[in-house]
């Protein structure tokens, strides 16, 4: 299947907590995404974006990451788990956008402290995936532990992961180029 | 549901391709006359640009 135009993946960083780990994962798959030439892809941090907690959905929507969505083949959200759930303020972020993610791919990274962690925070956020319109890939990124993954700069210390990330990215990629070519080739059935 | 008319690009001015549905339950709150009875919401079809990816939806008809 060839296309024209590289696959534009952007990495959502979903949590603006301070101290967060979770960044030293989004880098590490912005990194590895970057090292394909054909993927684009950007990092994009939810504590950078400014939206109002007085409304919410596509009222709030925010021209320049509506366009950054709509441009986008695929996502990869990189999302801590706080008290077993995703940060209030990730949904928040997605919830103001719809037909911009319909039948785009996502992949999902788990961070987490704990030592079982990461695996919650991605089965919770499923059914909102699936209801945003995006398509689930069945790899996962799992960072438990996260705290013992990298150092303080963000070195990976665990060098399993650049192995476990291929596998994720190269699902993801099949699934984006499937995507687009039924997005623009395929019509639904009348 | 669907129209039998096409949608054309506004940035490329070629056909796009319809691919998809969504009910929106939101739009629905606003204008509950033209809610579909029998889903609720307001439906919207998808459609995508074949050579930019540009989408473009609009309000689907009974039909």
């Amino acid at each position: 299947m060839q296309t024209s135009r590289p696959l534009f993946i952007p990495v959502i960083l979903g949590t603006p907590r301070q101290g967060r780990r979770s960044e030293h994962v989004a880098r590490f798959v912005l990194e590895e995404l970057t090292k394909r030439e054909e993927i684009e892809t950007a990092l994009i941090d939810i504590r950078t974006l400014s939206f109002t907690t007085t409304d919410a959905g596509e009222a709030i929507k925010d021209a320049q990451f509506s366009a950054t969505m709509m441009r986008a083949d695929a996502l990869v959200l990189v999302v801590p788990e706080y008290n077993h759930g995703y940060p209030g303020l990730l949904k928040h972020v997605l919830d103001t956008n719809l037909k911009e993610y319909i039948h785009k791919a996502v992949g999902i990274c788990g961070v987490s402290a704990g030592g079982l962690g990461s695996t919650r925070v991605i089965e919770n956020l499923l059914p909102v995936m699936r209801e945003l319109g995006l398509v689930t890939i069945f790899w996962d990124g799992n960072f438990p532990s996260v705290q013992n993954l990298f150092d303080a700069s963000g070195k990976l210390l665990d060098q399993a992961y650049i192995k476990r990330i291929d596998k994720f990215i190269k699902e993801l990629v099949w699934m984006a180029k499937v995507l687009r070519y039924g997005r623009e080739n395929v019509p639904r059935e009348k | 549901m669907a129209k039998t008319n096409a949608m054309i690009c506004p940035q490329c001015k070629i056909e796009t391709n319809y691919h998809a549905e969504k009910i929106d339950y939101m739009a629905a709150l606003v204008e509950p006359d033209a809610a579909d009875p029998a889903f609720g919401g307001i439906l919207e079809e998808i459609h995508t640009c074949p050579r930019c990816g540009g989408i473009e939806t609009r309000r689907a008809t009974a039909d």
